[in-house]
């Protein structure tokens, strides 16, 4: 309990300190917020009255109003005198003047001192590490465990209560909150590259600390500075309110005063308390808005899913259907279109391959159809429906239920899509225990059963673990169980084998193939593996900047694809029947902005064989047949011109 | 199993640490409490007597282990000043006002912060999330002697709601209904500071939690959000609040000095303050021993319930 503590916000200071380092983006340049100048003018104007309080028209802070017959006892506050004046006639305002002084000398060399020091035992720490840090830590929580006030009653029963006893003394306590700060910060640092090149470059620690640390370390410690500054002043006014502090003139003495008038004369104390609080509000509106500048700031986009105009509607007889679908996420850089306009439907016992590289805003379609988005301002236009629900309009009750019990989902990393803190079997229960009406022991028995269908060994025991227990592999069939509790009809796969060995991927993909051939699931695997789809899927989607730019049945995409995207996606895959010294094509340059995405085709800047109808006009598509693909200059037609 | 034995080696460390350094300052202190004890017509002799009497011979060291065998004890010598009560009287007199307020401070806190952190988090950037935030950082800025002086005026003096000083506090038990009246804004106050503490750190770990890919899947399988926040968010995010709650217990114990004298009521940290400006140490000593104990208990009740609360901490720890 150290008197000066960066308390608990001081455990997220740190925290951030590093965030700031390690998300760097220091060239950032941000604009300081009003509520900064103002904070700051409000300090300005703190530190010019207590500097020129003496030739400034204010009244003796000590004089008694009977002698003057200026301000009368527990006079109201008027422009005679701004905070009234207290029971003795004095001017509570000079008074609240007067007690300005040892807040900011206090404040200021504690920390200046606190600050140095702490900052040199952290970046020490943080830089050497071992032997010296694992000692500064203890040391640290040591501190941090101290009864500071106490410590401070028994230092002042000792050596009086002079300015130069309570300097010393907030300067020793307000060490560990910047050492921890720094060391924090330090840490982080010394990780980053350009440390490393100075060391490599045979700079010495010292040198390293020196001129590459501290420069950075400079401005997290600047802006702990003044809430480390505002928590001075806190120190002190608690120490004035139990009578222990300075025999100045203080805030908390003024305070602790008019405490007891309360009940018949508030502004006694109301008017010190509230000066007290504006200045430990301006300093950390200031210290806050220096963080601002290295930390950037969280992501304040409310969560919205909203829902625009309808699209066709579905047969009947396919299980996912999607019509004309548009999904674009509001951000603060501009709108997302991060599916535009894609139809697809599946039918149950068939497998679509969706294909496309990162960013092509392949697995927004699967969030699309399930309506997850975590904290996004989406908008999602058009139709999509399974087992004939429309997921985007339905009630939500209809919308959950048809998630429950139609859909399953499974995800691209096993390690991140199961909850760490909850046991398999509770995961694995719970979608049928709360869409249905099976009972616990019901609900556990079938866990077991599916549990052994994934191939799990040793089922029993695995149900009562948790994920970490298990490997990647393991962790991927856990949340296929998943996905089958309540015998889905469409079974949503998001890059299921990218997280996982090679190894590991055949045997994930066959048990997926397997299982949706045995229970006659509609399945829509989404991969960038080309050669993923190829045994597993009856059709492909191939997608490019939110778009299907080709369509049809696995076999045909690949053997006469059409649209170049596709060829050169199909010459990308290393083939093993072609002789070892054939060359892998590469695709050169980057996918299209989502943001203002390219007016003609998606791929012309990228595309070999782009003229200029490309940049201008989107290429049509009957997307009504079998095999239909988005361009102007297919791949095939012009290898008939050349035959 | 490892990681708590270092664990509690670390905390005993800081206990005697603590207690030592403590006992050394109270030394330094001018004046001696066996001349003071005996009066101003006592003898040499006399003097002497008490100073053996009060366990006030030999050297430092010596005494501070003699201290310590009798404090594991419980018995922290006599009141030097209030004759005739030892120092661990004075203590359990004392002790369950000051655990009291602290116990319904945590309460109020944690009941105020976390419906508030989840309907934050829920949606960044509302209405609600933008004013609780404000509120917060608002409240960071007020010490417990601001904001116990701007409550005692709005709620006592101009509503007259709750009266602004504790006097003659009953029982829990013996009164429940005028004892939570006179506790009420001494709780409200010290709590208030705690919610903005922990209203912040739990929004901004919920958020975290809210990206992670296991919360899209809940989504994906059709639980409802009220579900999906309490079994499935709330527990990942809530081990810096755990630390939080566990290490603000020191800060909280400061807090609740500064109320009591506030409100007048009769604690622990009135007791130490008059102990500290009359200089009977024995009781000053006493109260360090049992604070710190309670900081070290408490420091390794987190880690343990840490341990609870996040499976891969615990089977790291076997």
């Amino acid at each position: 309990m150290p008197l000066v503590e960066p308390g608990p916000t001081g455990l997220k200071t740190e925290a951030e300190a590093v965030a700031a380092i390690e998300g760097g983006n220091p060239g950032q340049n941000r604009r300081l917020s009003l509520t900064f100048w103002l904070s700051a003018g409000w300090i300005f104007a703190l530190v010019f009255l207590a500097l020129f309080r003496d030739v400034l028209p204010i009244r003796d802070p000590d004089e008694l109003g009977i002698r003057t017959r200026e301000v009368t006892k527990f006079e109201s506050p008027s422009w005679n005198a701004f905070f009234g004046g207290d029971g003795q006639g004095r001017d509570i305002f000079a008074r609240v003047v007067q007690g300005a002084r040892p807040a900011l000398i206090l404040g200021l060399t504690v920390t200046i001192i606190g600050g140095i020091l702490g900052s040199a035992v952290g970046v020490t720490s943080g830089y050497l590490r071992g032997k010296v840090d694992t000692i500064t830590t203890v040391f640290i929580d040591i501190a941090l465990a101290f009864p500071g006030l106490v410590l401070l009653i028994a230092v002042r029963a000792t050596f009086g209560n002079s300015m130069f006893v309570f300097i010393v003394l907030f300067s020793l306590t307000s060490i560990p909150g910047y050492a921890r700060i720094v060391r924090g910060a330090s840490f982080a640092l010394s990780e980053r590259d350009f440390v490393d090149a100075a060391a490599a470059m045979g700079a010495t620690k010292r040198r390293v600390i020196l001129r590459e640390l501290a420069p950075n370390i400079a401005l997290p410690v600047l802006s702990f500075a003044f809430i480390g500054f505002a928590l001075v002043i806190v120190a002190e006014g608690g120490l004035a309110f139990i009578g222990l502090s300075l025999d100045e003139i203080t805030w908390g003495k003024l305070i602790a005063d008019g405490a007891g008038d309360i009940g018949k004369h508030a502004h006694v104390a109301l008017f010190p308390a509230t000066v007290m609080f504006l200045t430990i509000l301006a300093f950390n509106l200031v210290g806050d808005s220096m963080r601002a500048l290295y930390s950037p700031r969280e992501v304040a986009t409310q969560r919205r899913l909203r829902v625009g105009p309808v699209a066709d509607t579905g047969s009947g007889d396919e299980v996912l259907y999607i019509d004309d679908l548009f999904t674009a996420l509001h951000t603060p850089s501009g709108d997302v279109h991060a599916v535009d306009g894609v139809s697809l439907s599946v039918k149950a016992g068939e497998a679509l391959g969706v294909v496309g590289e990162s960013g092509s805003g392949k697995t927004m379609i699967l969030r699309s159809i399930v309506g997850a988005f975590a904290l996004a301002d989406v908008t999602r236009t058009g139709t999509v429906e399974v087992t004939g629900v429309d997921m985007l309009r339905a009630e939500p009750a209809d919308i959950r239920h048809t998630l429950g019990t139609q859909i399953g989902m499974v995800s691209q990393n096993p390690l991140t899509a199961l909850n760490p803190v909850r046991l398999i079997e509770h995961q694995i229960t719970e979608p049928m225990l709360v869409h249905t009406n099976m009972s616990k022991s019901e609900a556990r028995a079938r866990a077991l059963e599916l549990m052994k269908q994934v191939g799990i060994p040793a089922p029993q025991r695995r149900l009562r673990e948790y994920p970490h227990q298990l490997s990647g592999g393991m962790r991927q069939r856990v949340t296929i169980a998943m996905a089958l509790a309540n015998e889905p009809a469409l079974l949503l796969a998001d890059e299921p084998t990218t997280a996982l060995d090679v190894t590991v991927q055949d045997q994930i993909l066959r048990l997926l193939s397997d299982l949706q051939r045995d229970r006659q699931m509609a399945m829509v695997l989404v991969t960038h593996d080309l050669a993923v789809v190829k045994g597993f899927t009856d059709r492909v989607a191939i997608v490019y900047g939110g778009e299907v730019i080709e369509s049809g049945p696995t076999e045909q995409i690949f053997t006469n694809p059409r649209h170049r995207y596709t060829v050169a996606l199909i010459q990308s895959m290393p083939d093993l029947d072609l002789p070892s010294h054939s060359e892998l094509t590469t695709i050169e340059g980057t996918p299209p902005s989502l943001i203002s995405p390219p007016r003609g085709c998606r791929f012309a800047a990228r595309c070999p064989a782009a003229q200029d109808i490309c940049n201008t006009t989107p290429a049509s598509a009957d997307e009504t047949s079998e095999h239909w693909f988005r361009c102007h200059f297919p791949a095939d037609d012009d290898a008939k011109e050349n035959v | 199993m490892l990681i708590f034995v270092q664990r509690l080696g670390r905390l005993v460390f800081v206990f005697f640490v603590v207690t030592f350094v403590t006992f050394f300052l109270l030394d330094q202190a001018p004046g001696d409490p066996a001349e003071r004890f005996a009066g101003l017509n006592a003898t040499p002799e006399v003097i002497e007597g008490i100073r053996a009497e009060l366990g006030l011979n030999g050297s430092l060291i010596e005494r501070y282990l003699r201290w310590l065998g009798n404090a594991v004890r419980f018995d922290f010598g006599d009141s030097i000043v209030t004759r005739g009560f030892s120092s661990w009287d004075l203590i359990r007199e004392s002790l369950p006002k000051t655990l009291e307020l602290m116990v319904f401070a945590e309460i109020m806190a944690i009941g105020i912060a976390l419906p508030l952190a989840l309907a934050s988090a829920r949606r960044p950037g509302s209405f609600i999330d933008k004013a609780s935030s404000s509120t917060a950082f608002g409240l960071l800025a007020l010490p417990a002697f601001v904001l116990g002086i701007y409550m005692s005026f709005i709620f006592g003096v101009k509503l007259g709601w709750f009266p602004t000083i504790v006097d003659n506090l009953p029982g829990l038990n013996d009164d429940p209904l005028d004892n939570l009246r006179q506790m009420f804004l001494p709780s409200l106050t010290l709590a208030l500071n705690l919610v903005a503490v922990y209203l912040r750190l739990l929004r901004s770990d919920l958020i975290d939690t809210l990206q992670e890919d296991y919360v899209m899947l809940a989504q994906a399988r059709g639980l409802t959000e009220r579900r999906i926040m309490w079994r499935h968010v709330l527990r990942p995010s809530s081990l810096n609040f755990t630390t939080a709650v566990g290490l603000n217990i020191a800060g909280l114990i400061g807090g609740a000095f500064i109320i009591e004298v506030l409100f007048a009521i009769n604690g622990m940290g009135r007791l130490v303050i008059q102990s500290v400006i009359l200089e009977d140490f024995n009781v000053v000593a006493a109260v360090v021993a049992i604070l710190t104990v309670a900081y070290v208990m408490m420091n390794f009740l987190v880690d343990v319930l840490y341990s609870i609360l996040d499976p891969r901490i615990r089977h790291a720890a076997r």
